[in-house]
């Protein structure tokens, strides 16, 4: 490989061709993973968004969340999304976001902080639960505008869905996100707070 | 172990989620005992509730009471007992009136010379009164007090 495969997306960072492959990859996996059959309201997309946000920069990780949003409104094993598409994408979007955001006011290598491990894992956790309610809130409001349900009843009546998209969450966010964070800084070659000189 | 400032406001957000969480079920409850209370309004008239006693003295010494059991106006003994214990009954065409003979309430079948027998409550007297007719024969009252005993007749 010859060097940097210039990628200059607005203000993305130049990324070279591991990086970009890997991106792809992930973004199959989300796509993947979210058509694929599951119990509802269980999915992964919130975790490798802001995986993606938190590796590759908030840019992408909302660029990655929208897109999977968009193509799961058509092909969802629950069928066509219609008007609740667009707030599907803004709340997965934001998650992606945040993802970057986190990384950003994460600063320097948290190691240097008092049992790093756990901390980190409970604030994940922890925001990923803020982060679903948000996601879930944005949903609802999507679907209760156009039918003329007051918004409260909607976020009411799919209380026990919003439960289950909270407690998977936290759970893959708070089990599985520094561990993802590890073996793609791995398959990067890179160490696990330079990965992303945006953050830095 | 101290915690960072960003630690603490995630933390409080984490909180906050659980507040919200919280109180979305607890409306999510209130909603739904408001449309039982609506749908109980819809069928009064409709329904009504019974208390019965099922008095197991003469095989356990236990007795249970189902207080409020709701059945449909109009409904007999035997379909009311029905709704808070299982019961084995056989029908005999030409026994009258009332057709079912109770063999067994709850797996306490008749044997020797110990039967169930159902009582009602007389208020005007203040006590129980044998039935005099077979369960399937009685239709219950609103707020009617009724008792199977499992007793030598």
């Amino acid at each position: 490989m010859t060097g940097k495969l210039a990628l200059k997306t607005g203000g993305f960072n130049e990324m070279n061709c591991k990086h970009t492959a890997l991106l792809a990859v992930m973004t199959a996996l989300c796509v993947g993973i979210q058509l694929t059959p599951r119990p509802p309201n269980v999915e992964t997309t919130s975790l490798i968004s802001f995986l993606v946000g938190f590796l590759f920069g908030a840019g992408f990780g909302a660029l990655v969340g929208a897109l999977t949003m968009f193509i799961n409104g058509f092909f969802s094993s629950w069928g066509f999304a219609g008007i609740i598409m667009p707030f599907q994408m803004a709340g997965m979007a934001l998650i992606g976001f945040t993802g970057g955001f986190y990384r950003k006011i994460l600063g320097g290598n948290p190691n240097n902080v008092a049992s790093p491990t756990k901390v980190l894992r409970l604030e994940v956790s922890f925001l990923a639960a803020f982060l679903t309610l948000i996601y879930d809130v944005i949903t609802n409001v999507g679907w209760a505008l156009p039918s003329g349900v007051p918004i409260i009843v909607a976020l009411i009546q799919g209380v026990w869905f919003t439960a289950i998209h909270i407690a998977s969450n936290v759970a893959f966010f708070g089990g599985a996100f520094f561990i993802l964070v590890r073996i793609v800084s791995k398959l990067l070659g890179e160490g696990l707070w330079s990965s992303q000189k945006e953050a830095s | 172990m101290e915690f960072s400032k960003r630690s603490l406001v995630i933390f409080g957000l984490g909180w906050l989620t659980s507040i919200a969480l919280v109180g979305l079920i607890a409306g999510y409850y209130y909603i739904e005992y408001q449309n039982l209370l609506a749908k109980l309004e819809e069928y009064k008239g409709q329904v009504m509730r019974v208390n019965i006693c099922i008095n197991y003295e003469g095989w356990n010494g236990t007795i249970v009471w189902h207080n409020g059991t709701l059945v449909l106006a109009g409904c007999d003994l035997l379909s009311a007992t029905k709704r808070v214990a299982v019961l084995n009954y056989k029908y005999y065409e030409y026994q009258s009136p009332g057709k079912c003979f109770v063999e067994a309430i709850n797996n306490v079948w008749n044997s020797g010379n110990k039967y169930w027998m159902w009582y009602y409550w007389d208020p005007a007297d203040g006590k129980w009164k044998l039935g005099n007719v077979g369960a399937d024969a009685y239709i219950l009252s609103p707020n009617e007090t009724v008792m199977w005993r499992y007793e030598v007749p």
